[in-house]
């Protein structure tokens, strides 16, 4: 049958925000694909280099809608690296508690999105349900709902309230119920696992080279994790293990992916009750902080989708002279032909949603 | 290996200078731009490492600069008895006139879209790259807006 080249998106169902796939067809099987980006570009290093350092967190937490605390964190990590700010113990506490509730809301987020990609809305309705009460969680400190500007150069903007640690108790242990309720729902599920299974497969010597990190990598059965090989605030000292999951030996396909994420919000929980037993009482914020660097740094954080880079040159001004912004997703969307080729057309959606794919972060 | 190991292995590289250490798991150094491809192979064939993080492209004024991070995954080089990962953060330094370096997109698979990045914000030309096109900016935009001599364009619009 004649090849031809079909294209998907920038509006269309599968894409999660405005991307196209151009996708060659031969009958019902893909042979090529060529992603396209740059829908969402709104310059963020460019917009970043012309405003100062503490004004720009407000730029970070657009960069992802579903995940912004772990943005803002990474650059204000480099930050804090860049101008040698030391932050009070408790924050570093605070901020792993707020990180992994954002983790959670961003993998409930994936989940409930992924879901109505393989024809299930019901599950959309459930996850979103549950990303509610840990949005409202997040609420609590930070005031907003969905771009926090909480963590700040030096530390928090505020300390958690009273009654904050009752309140979280009561989610989870809520959440962990139904957890094992969508156990039953999605995991033995026939059509779940026959749409999910032996579907998007690579391995992780591909995912390495490639480029691909985060819950897919672990997807794949590689033990790496950066909040443990590289470890930042105070996730050394909290009890926890790495989340990995194989297809096979090596290899990874969507329903690897789809455990990770789930088992990954389980040690999520696991980090926070640890941080609020191990919690310190003091201030959540450092007395001095400088306004102007010089010199370079880079941090890297573990990102709800993969890692998260950044890296900054200062000139001894109050604003970065060059800021770079290593987003996870750009380049597991730049592999997307490497993991397509060879599935049928019907199987795009179940593989480019197994990704977590975030616009936001990708095209800057 | 350990990573006291890798640096002293690393700098007696040709063309390689400046080798130190920033953090416990960094190395930091410079390398000439023509012998960086020989340099990125041996890199990802001898010492292991799989992942390149990030490319980043700097407009230095007047010469520019290309950073690469690389990572070692599967720890290949060690940091003591811990678990931390490796990573050598390279420094390449090019002429305005000639901003060319050769593509490191066939040892890399991931690097293809970084290279592309820095070609399109930056006008950093990789060659030997199989696909150098613009990727966040449309097609035919003018210039390179991230270097620091671009000049914004104000459109008057007719009414």
């Amino acid at each position: 049958m004649a090849e031809m080249w079909i294209s998907m998106g920038p509006q269309h169902p599968m894409t999660h925000g405005l991307w196209t796939l151009k996708v060659k067809v031969d009958g019902e099987t893909i042979t090529d694909a060529d992603p396209e980006l740059g829908y969402l570009h709104r310059s963020v290093e460019k917009m970043g280099e012309r405003r100062k350092y503490f004004m720009n967190t407000t730029l970070t937490d657009r960069l992802c809608y579903a995940s912004s605390t772990t943005w803002t964190h990474c650059y204000v990590l480099t930050v804090e690296e860049l101008m040698n700010v030391e932050i009070p113990e408790r924050a570093k506490y605070v901020r792993t508690i707020m990180l992994e509730l954002q983790r959670l809301a961003s993998h409930l987020m994936w989940a409930g999105s992924y879901m109505p990609d393989l024809g299930h809305i019901t599950g959309a309705l459930y996850f979103w349900r549950d990303r509610e009460l840990f949005l409202n969680l997040l609420e609590v400190p930070s005031g907003s709902r969905l771009l926090y500007n909480y963590i700040r150069i030096g530390g928090v903007k505020r300390d958690l309230p009273d009654g904050f640690v009752e309140k979280a108790e009561r989610v989870m242990k809520l959440f962990e119920q139904r957890l094992d309720e969508y156990s039953d729902l999605f995991e033995n599920s026939k059509i779940f696992r026959m749409r999910t299974e032996d579907v998007g497969k690579f391995t992780a010597a591909q995912a390495q080279n490639l480029g691909i990190t985060g819950p897919n990598m672990r997807g794949c059965g590689t033990k790496f994790d950066l909040r443990r090989n590289d470890p930042y605030e105070i996730y050394e000292e909290i009890d926890w293990d790495i989340q990995t999951r194989e297809a096979g030996p090596g290899y990874g396909d969507c329903f690897s992916r789809y455990m990770v994420r789930i088992d990954e919000m389980k040690e999520s929980m696991r980090i926070i009750r640890d941080c609020f037993k191990k919690m310190p009482k003091g201030p959540t914020l450092a007395s001095t902080i400088p306004v102007r660097a010089q010199g370079e740094a880079f941090r890297r954080t573990e990102d709800s989708r993969g890692e998260a880079l950044m890296y900054i040159v200062g000139d001894g001004t109050d604003r970065p002279y060059r800021w770079k912004i290593k987003s996870p997703m750009f380049t597991t969307i730049s592999a997307a032909p490497h993991y397509l080729k060879g599935y049928k057309v019907a199987d795009i959606p179940a593989i480019m949603g197994s990704v977590d794919i975030c616009i936001g972060e990708t095209d800057k | 290996m350990e990573i006291k190991e890798l640096i002293q292995e690393l700098s007696a590289f040709k063309g390689v200078s400046n080798a130190s250490m920033i953090r416990d798991n960094v190395v930091k150094l410079d390398i000439d731009k023509n012998s960086s491809k020989e340099f990125f192979t041996k890199l990802r064939d001898d010492f292991g490492f799989e992942h390149c993080s990030l490319i980043t492209a700097i407009d230095n004024q007047p010469e520019f600069e290309l950073v690469y991070h690389f990572t070692s995954i599967n720890k290949s080089v060690t940091v003591g008895s811990t678990d931390m990962s490796v990573m050598t953060e390279v420094h390449v330094f090019l002429e305005r006139d000639t901003p060319t370096i050769e593509s490191i997109s066939d040892l890399w698979g991931g690097a293809n879209w970084h290279e592309r990045e820095a070609f399109d914000l930056m006008g950093i030309y990789f060659v030997g790259h199989p696909d150098l096109r613009r990727v966040l900016l449309p097609e035919g935009f003018a210039g390179h807006p991230l270097r620091k001599d671009y000049v914004y364009e104000i459109h008057e619009e007719e009414w």
